[in-house]
């Protein structure tokens, strides 16, 4: 095997946040490197300086001994590294052959660009990958997995021999998955190198042969997967026993505080019904987009199912909730929505915590009340979650993940709601602060509060959370008890058609 | 085929936008018209109706150019104002061509520099610009007059083989537009800067290696230069400088692009649409003013068409 290329002592921040930090990482031809760690321990961060969307603080990147600079996307891409990242970067607007041209159009006579010549190849780079797709399609047309299929395209196209797969099947079904890896093990065997990112365990196990992790943004180890197991992979990942990292479960249970009955997503889904206890954790798990975002925004009026009743203590309401006034509805009930997108829809990121935490309490009042300082509330929550900052007028942007994420909760404790629901508690938070927010939310059942929480993060389920209800084509195909939950039976289940659908606990 | 039919229909899975409403209230307004109006069906009053419809379309071209890339110029008014003026000074063509050209590519570049280099919002930027441009044109001519190149009046009014000089000019003029936005590199790449743009991925486009900010200033650079030749036609078509005739295009232009479909977010959008756009702007004053109609209530009804028009497409029509 030789070396494509090597990342060497790399380091970039971010303000004050050390994004990677002194990090060595070589590729190599005809193999498929996974890159695992946390979120946010810097593995998107170091791929962005690979594929020259960032630039490095401290560090090169060399092929062969000689040190090239990667300054921008283009340049990388000339030089055959192709990224398929999480987010969009194809143009929707454009067709998909537009999008495989795009900065490098032909042309023919009077400068008009060769559509024709564009399509063909296009077609042609589309059926190495076992594609049907029309190359004159538009890509706002395509499902996400069509896109990803493209973008791997394009960097094909490109005759790129290194190609960075950031979580390429977080928004792919079980086929879908087969078809990457058919794919992906293809390029291996033509000499290609490959970054896998994922969190699925099974998939790192089944098509990488090489595995880096990372923590923090350092460099913890390289590993022949050979040698490893999904254990000691996850002990490495974590960097410590997942006990320390949660808190203790209590089996106290109380009433029933939000009740789910007969809710269908659309006409066509299977009925489900769900429970939150006084007390309690449930976490809803499951693959992407199998329809766990759409039922948690249902319950607050921003997705409209096709129908159900949801019972918040004594108040019964019917499905859909208005659109308009769904969430004012159930914050009068005491439920808080925490979103998972915190910085576009939680946060007011340019105001200050105090401001921040007492929006809750303000949006009960009237809208011509005096609105009262709250002070004490401030310092109190600020104190009691133990939020790391010189002043309660800073804004919300200065802090890190993790504080944003305990001013939001904040928010909610302080207007002393007993039911949170919870989209991805932990999304871009380090280990330490994860391990505090775990902490908060246990305190907050045991108090009397309830919470729903959708997570991603299978170690996150199984170690907060009481019970897991695994959703897969928009209703619960299985609940277990998280005690006894394993990585590998919630996935098992969320893989699962529903036919099994009595669990495997 | 139905497939096809119907996302002409909606707009829907299109980057021309939703172009087929404006069209067929053209049509309606056509049909209707000459059926009621008599002196509407008249080749003098159609040949009037394409001369008044002339300039607007010009400057929408440029307009619309600006706007697929999500950005607006609202000083094309002001440069109108500025070419008649410039035109009307005391020199003899050589001298005051060139200078609107220079002076066009000034005003462009400007723009789009403070745009994409200062960070100054397109809509501020270019409403600086229309202040700046329009007191420099009430300086060069504080009250209309003067009086422009002969040729440039012999050739606005002419004929050319017995047919009207418009007649000739405007396809010209409409291949250029169609060749800039929908026949070259330059205005694919001026559609994913927009798209790109409009999906709030600033960066899309650059990512794939198109010099954004060099395509954005060329963009304001061939919104003045156009908006400079429908000055040059006003300029033909009264005989003289006037620092006030420019002021109505700047909003007129952005309601003809606006009516054709085109998204004020960028990235979707036809030339055929703007064309219809200027059309149904131009139909609307000639039918009105035939039917005899208060000027101020053609304001209003003008408002109100762009409203409907408008309602209508629902934005993010490109799904996501």
């Amino acid at each position: 095997m030789n070396s494509l290329i090597k990342l060497t002592n790399i380091s970039k921040s971010f303000g004050n946040n050390q994004a990677v930090d002194d990090v060595t990482l070589e590729l190599n031809s005809g193999s498929v490197h996974a890159l695992m760690g946390e979120n946010g321990a810097g593995k998107s961060t170091l791929m962005k300086i690979l594929a020259g969307v960032h630039q490095p603080d401290v560090g090169s990147i060399s092929r062969a001994g000689e040190v090239v600079s990667l300054t921008s996307p283009k340049l990388a891409l000339d030089f055959g590294i192709s990224t398929v990242f999480q987010e969009l970067s194809l143009l929707p607007n454009l067709t998909i052959a537009e999008n495989m041209f795009l900065g490098r159009e032909p042309k023919r006579s009077f400068g008009m660009i060769d559509t024709k010549l564009m399509e063909s190849q296009t077609k042609a780079a589309l059926a190495e990958l076992g594609l049907t797709l029309n190359p004159s399609t538009l890509v706002s047309e395509l499902t996400i997995a069509e896109r990803q299929f493209v973008e791997i395209a394009h960097g094909i196209k490109a005759d790129a021999n290194i190609f960075i797969l950031d979580e390429p099947t977080a928004a792919l079904n079980a086929a879908d998955v087969g078809m990457l890896n058919k794919h992906i093990r293809r390029m291996k065997d033509e000499g290609k190198a490959i970054v896998y990112i994922s969190h699925r365990m099974d998939e790192i196990f089944d098509i990488c042969d090489t595995v880096t992790v990372m923590k923090d943004g350092q460099h913890v180890a390289t590993k022949s997967l050979s040698d490893m197991t999904p254990d000691s992979l996850i002990a490495m990942m974590v960097g410590r026993e997942l006990e320390d990292l949660f808190p203790e479960r209590s089996d106290a249970q109380g009433a029933c505080l939000l009740e789910v009955k007969h809710f269908k997503l659309t006409s066509v889904s299977q009925p489900l019904s769900l429970k939150v206890h006084k007390g309690e954790i449930v976490a809803l798990a499951g693959l992407e987009g199998q329809g766990q975002r759409e039922i948690v925004r249902s319950l607050i009026g921003q997705h409209i199912p096709f129908g159900g009743t949801v019972r918040v203590k004594d108040h019964e309401i019917s499905l859909p909730v208005a659109a308009n006034n769904g969430i004012r509805q159930m914050s009068a009930l005491g439920l808080g929505f925490v979103p998972e997108d915190r910085k576009d829809e939680g946060l007011f990121l340019n105001l200050p915590i105090a401001d921040n935490i007492t929006i809750g309490l303000h949006s009960t009042e009237g809208g011509l009340a005096p609105a009262r300082k709250y002070r004490e509330v401030i310092a109190d929550t600020i104190k009691s979650m133990a939020i790391k900052t010189s002043s309660a007028n800073a804004s919300v942007a200065s802090l890190s993940g993790g504080n944003q994420q305990k001013v939001l909760l904040g928010r909610y404790f302080a207007s002393d709601v007993d039911l949170l629901v919870i989209e991805e508690p932990t999304r871009g938070v380090d280990i330490g602060a994860k391990a505090e927010i775990y902490k908060l939310l246990r305190q907050f059942t045991e108090n009397g509060g309830g919470v729903l929480v959708l997570s991603r993060e299978t170690i996150e389920l199984i170690g907060l959370c009481d019970r897991i209800l695994v959703i897969h084509d928009q209703t619960i195909v299985s609940e277990m008890v998280a005690a006894d939950a394993t990585e590998h039976n919630i996935l098992d289940a969320a893989l699962s058609s529903g036919s099994d659908a009595t669990g495997s606990v | 085929m139905t497939a096809t039919l119907k996302n002409i229909l909606t707009g829907k899975n299109s980057r021309q936008g939703l172009w087929i409403l404006p069209l067929i209230i053209v049509v309606i307004g056509f049909v209707s018209l000459s059926v009621s109006t008599e002196d509407f069906a008249t080749s003098q009053n159609l040949s009037n109706l394409l001369k008044q419809a002339m300039p607007l379309i010009i400057v929408a071209i440029g307009q619309m150019i600006v706007i697929l890339l999500g950005g607006m110029d609202l000083s094309v008014g002001s440069m109108i104002s500025l070419t008649t003026a410039l035109l009307a000074i005391d020199a003899p063509a050589v001298v005051t061509i060139p200078l609107v050209v220079v002076a066009a590519v000034m005003v462009g570049f400007i723009n789009g520099f403070s745009v994409v280099r200062l960070n100054v919002h397109p809509i501020i930027a270019t409403l600086s610009m229309q202040f700046i441009v329009l007191g420099v044109a009430k300086l060069i001519r504080p009250v209309a007059g003067g009086s422009v190149p002969e040729f440039l009046v012999q050739w606005v009014n002419g004929t050319i083989f017995g047919v009207s000089t418009v007649f000739l000019l405007t396809p010209i003029v409409i291949l250029i537009g169609w060749k800039l936005i929908h026949g070259s590199r330059y205005g694919l790449h001026l559609f994913a800067i927009g798209g790109g743009a409009a999906e709030g991925q600033e960066d899309a486009a650059h990512n794939f290696g198109i010099s954004d900010r060099r395509n954005i200033i060329v963009a304001y650079i061939c919104s003045a230069l156009f908006a400079a030749l429908a000055g040059a036609f006003l300029a033909g078509r009264i005989a003289s400088g006037d620092p006030n005739v420019g002021t109505i295009f700047a909003l007129d232009s952005v309601t003809a692009v606006a009516i054709g479909g085109t998204q004020l977010s960028g990235g979707i959008g036809g030339l055929h649409g703007t064309l219809i756009g200027a059309l149904l702007m131009a139909l609307l004053s000639n039918g009105m003013n035939l039917a005899n109609l208060s000027a101020f209530l053609q304001g209003s009804i003008k408002g109100g068409i762009l409203l409907l028009v408008v309602a209508l497409q629902s934005r993010k029509k490109m799904g996501l």
